[in-house]
């Protein structure tokens, strides 16, 4: 019986770290970005989506950003039916990659769509958030590929790569709330 | 158990331990090389260091559920255990020490070699080379502002289509890439680009637009592309109306790339400076857990390897406890042909040697026990009592008869001498200290008869004694084998006393008829012829004849009847009831007064109630004729505990003559008498009915006045209860 006990000892100090692991990681919801004002406009069987985005960066980010760390977003989008099982398809895509960087020399921060290679220029980090906040007729889906009888549900994420982080980084990311900058998914009705 | 089979020699540990470990070192040389940032295997750098840290805990809890298992086995003094406890202690401390030796100075050389990546003279001089760098192209930028704001004067008086034509102009002289002139809203008035394809100029941005209405000018570096550079400068065309020139010059190619080299390198090493904390503690957590992950796998493999090595030890211990606790048919199986399965070997040769001589023991042990066994059951059959005594005259065993006839089971008090057994049997005095006595005293052969009033009422033992010797001649104990001979010598008594009454019947009764017969036809024939004198004479000459025939009859008579056995019926007999039954019939005569006490409740005794009241009878009429014409008798009956056993006891006492001191011994023998007349056998035939009734029959020697007798006969218990 006392190996029993131990053992129920030892489960439940286990149960009480994944707790203490788990409410750390929802503590970091301060510095996670939001998803405001999203729109889905339909124009020729193709759906488009419009959404404005806010950036809180956390000081630990934004030293980083001032010491030449390149900061990484992708901007993710899912499209499901509504309700959905596990077996329904789902449409995931990465809509966007932006990558956020400072440059000492022009004292600029740089924002480049990872995408088309498009680079921006901004003397102000607010301005470069600007930029990447505002995504306009992002194209979605083609009606064609949706089943008319069913009910859909695009969903929106925008997920701050700590993997792109350079690598010294990443371990400390994983268990910082300051390094958990993404954005919850966010999901609007695919109107019909 | 069954003997396993001779096994090769086996590593100490097996395959799926060296893949383990294998993997466990492949999983450290993958985060290793994830580590450089080239590496394709960075991307999982995350992933590797988690599940090298699960590994990790895996390997934890595997070493801690170990140790935890060992220290239990060690606490309940588990066969191996202490052995064990012993040799992974050994290799914890031997493999710890060096491994945190080089762990130690592994991150002090790591951390140093970091710090020594920057210092502040390179920290320095890559701040100046970017300032530096800024400076050279700030300059620049001012230059190229100055050179706009003279070619403004160059577009002041022109019309829009003019300047059209003008700015083309000013383009190639100023060497810029692009010239636009914009309206105060921002219109394009006229464009001229270096490049035919570019057929709308660069738009100045929103900030661009407010930044220039503040300060009336604007000038910035921008990147064009990836390594290009242009300075774009608008100022104030004062004219009628404001317009705005927009030139844009690009910075030479080398001097772009000298910038960027000096960016680069500047913004690589203050990112590097920056990381300078998570890289040192990135390599330390990587080595620690290279460290962690090896000494855990070490010592779990540790555990597996002693636990082999110590298996055959574990299980010649358990062996040889079995072996102790007298399990010989242990057999230990042979795990490996090293030192230890010699040893296992040995030992199992040894144990079955062990239990073939135990087996023989054993078998000898059986013959001596079934030889003692059925001495026991003789001596248990016997009639006759035997108890041995040690050397210190202690009881060593006694045979069931012992119990029979002494009413006491000897044998639990074996180790005790008999003189210990009279402590709790008292009524047994008298033959146990007669035997203790003989014991002691005897140097051989020894036969004595012994009497005694015990739980059986009065019995005769006939004890015979033998000392024991060794080989050597020392005394080593004795043995008394005792018979009870009370019936046999009763028997023989009475069959003695029987022939001898018949004898006396047939030798001396027979002939007194035809003397008596004689005499009286004397007195008959001879009465008329002989004168009054000599009748008178003849006459009691011939009365004395016949009485003295009457009194011989009377004597042979008696003598018979003392010869008859008395118990002839075995009744309960209420002895209270049959004593005034007696006395009822002496009641009538005058001047003597009787006075019976009876106690309560019943007195029975089992016996022939007409001896019994003879007895009864024979001493009313002694006291009687002891007392004379007047006196007084008195009965007492009532119930005594005497030797553990209960006894009715009859005392009668008279107030007469008494008894002389010289007679009192000898008063119950034959032809004993205090009287003129009477054969003597009265009180002769008295005490041989009291004793054939297993009773005692005794003078009360402390009485003053007259004579008593105390009778006490058994009781019967059944009744009693």
């Amino acid at each position: 019986m006392p190996l029993l006990r131990s053992r129920k000892r030892f489960c439940q100090l286990l149960l009480m770290i994944i707790l203490g692991i788990l409410s750390f990681l929802v503590s970091g919801a301060e510095f996670s970005a939001e998803i405001k004002q999203g729109d889905i406009a339909k124009r020729s069987d193709e759906y488009f989506l419009s959404v404005n985005i806010d950036y809180h960066l956390s000081e630990k980010a934004k030293t980083a950003l001032q010491n030449g760390v390149p900061l990484y977003w992708n901007l993710l989008v899912k499209v499901k039916k509504s309700p959905d099982f596990f077996w329904d398809k789902t449409w995931l895509k990465v809509a966007k990659r932006y990558q956020l960087q400072y440059h000492a020399l022009l004292n600029m921060y740089r924002v480049k769509n990872e995408d088309n290679g498009e680079v921006h220029s901004f003397s102000s980090l607010s301005s470069a958030l600007e930029l990447m906040s505002v995504i306009i007729d992002l194209p979605l889906i083609n009606k064609a590929l949706l089943d008319p009888e069913h009910q859909y549900l695009c969903l929106i994420k925008l997920d701050f790569k700590r993997d792109d982080l350079p690598l010294p980084l990443r371990p400390f990311a994983y268990i910082d709330p300051q390094w958990y900058l993404s954005s919850e998914w966010t999901s609007w009705p695919l109107k019909k | 158990m069954d003997i396993m089979a001779p096994e090769k020699i086996k590593p100490p540990v097996n395959l799926s331990v060296l893949i383990l470990f294998g993997l466990i070192l492949l999983s450290l040389q993958l985060m290793s090389s994830a580590m450089q940032e080239s590496s394709e295997l960075s991307a999982m750098y995350s992933w590797l260091l988690l599940f090298n840290t699960l590994g990790s805990v895996v390997l934890l809890v595997l070493v801690g559920a170990n140790i935890y298992a060992l220290l239990q086995h060690t606490k309940r003094r588990e066969a191996g255990s202490r052995l064990t406890a012993r040799m992974m202690s050994l290799f914890v401390v031997l493999a710890l020490a060096p491994a945190i030796i080089v762990f130690y100075f592994s991150m002090q050389f790591l951390h140093q070699g970091i710090d020594s990546w920057f210092n502040v003279e390179i920290d320095r001089a890559m701040e100046d080379a970017l300032e530096l760098s800024q400076a050279s192209l700030d300059q620049r930028m001012r230059g190229q502002l100055r050179q706009t704001e003279q070619l403004i004067d160059q577009l002041e008086g022109f019309s829009e289509n003019a300047a059209t034509i003008e700015i083309e102009h000013l383009r190639e002289l100023s060497g810029a890439s692009e010239m636009t002139l914009f309206s105060k809203q921002g219109r394009i008035i006229a464009s001229s680009s270096n490049n035919p394809a570019d057929i709308l100029p660069s738009l100045p941005e929103e900030h661009i637009w407010l930044q220039l209405r503040q300060n009336g000018f604007f000038m910035a570096l921008a990147p064009v592309h990836e390594h290009e550079l242009m300075v774009r400068v608008i100022v104030t065309v004062k004219s009628l109306e404001s317009q705005y020139l927009q030139a844009l010059y690009p910075v030479p190619v080398r001097i772009a790339d000298l910038a960027d080299s000096v960016e680069f390198a500047s913004a690589r090493y203050q990112e590097m400076s920056y990381l300078r904390n998570s890289l040192r503690m990135s390599f330390s957590l990587a080595l620690s857990l290279v460290l962690l992950m090896s000494l855990l796998a070490a010592i779990w493999v540790a555990f597996i390897s002693i636990r082999n090595i110590t298996a055959p030890v574990k299980e010649l211990v358990k062996g040889t406890k079995a072996v102790a606790s007298g399990h010989y048919d242990q057999i230990l199986p042979v795990m490996a042909q090293d030192d230890l399965g010699f040893l296992v070997e040995s030992f199992n040769d040894m144990t079955n040697r062990i239990a073939q001589a135990r087996d023989e023991t054993r078998k000898v042990g059986v013959e001596v026990e079934n030889q003692r066994a059925y001495l026991e059951t003789i001596l248990g059959n016997l009639t006759a009592g035997v108890i041995s005594f040690d050397e210190t005259f202690k009881i060593r065993t006694a045979n069931q008869a012992a119990y029979r006839i002494f009413r006491v089971h000897v044998n639990q008090f074996v180790g005790k001498t008999l003189l210990e057994l009279v402590e709790t049997y008292v009524e047994l005095v008298e033959p146990l200290k007669s035997i203790q006595h003989l014991l002691e005293n005897a140097d051989d052969i020894w036969q004595q008869r012994i009497a005694f009033l015990g739980p059986n009422g009065r019995q005769e033992l006939l004890c015979r004694g033998t000392p024991l010797f060794s080989q050597e001649g020392f005394r080593v104990g004795s043995v008394v084998v005792f018979d009870d001979v009370t019936d046999l010598i009763q028997a023989q008594k009475n069959a003695a006393w029987g022939e001898v009454a018949r004898r006396l019947a047939h030798e001396i009764k027979n002939p007194l008829t035809p003397i008596q017969l004689s005499a009286e036809r004397l007195q008959l024939k001879l009465a008329n012829k002989l004168d009054s004198s000599d009748g008178a004479i003849l006459q009691r000459s011939i009365l004395t004849i016949v009485q003295q025939v009457e009194a011989m009859k009377e004597m042979v008579d008696d003598f018979s009847e003392y010869a008859k056995p008395s118990k002839k019926q075995s009744l309960n007999v209420n002895i209270s009831h049959l004593i005034q039954e007696v006395l009822a019939l002496y009641t009538l005569r005058e001047g003597v007064r009787f006075k019976a006490r009876y106690q309560s409740g019943l007195q029975i005794v089992n016996g022939d109630p007409v001896s019994i009241r003879q007895v009864i009878h024979n001493l009313i009429k002694n006291s009687l004729e002891a007392v004379g014409l007047e006196g007084l008798i008195e009965i007492n009956v009532h119930r005594v505990l005497k030797n553990n056993t209960d006894f009715i006891e009859i005392a009668l006492y008279d107030n007469g003559a008494g008894i002389k001191e010289d007679q009192v011994e000898k008063i119950f023998e034959p032809y004993v008498t205090t009287k003129v007349k009477g054969t003597g056998l009265g009180l002769a035939i008295v005490k041989k009915i009291i004793e054939d009734h297993g009773g005692a029959i005794w003078v009360d020697n402390g009485r003053k006045v007259g004579a008593g007798f105390i009778i006490q006969l058994p009781a019967c218990n059944s009744e009693l209860s």
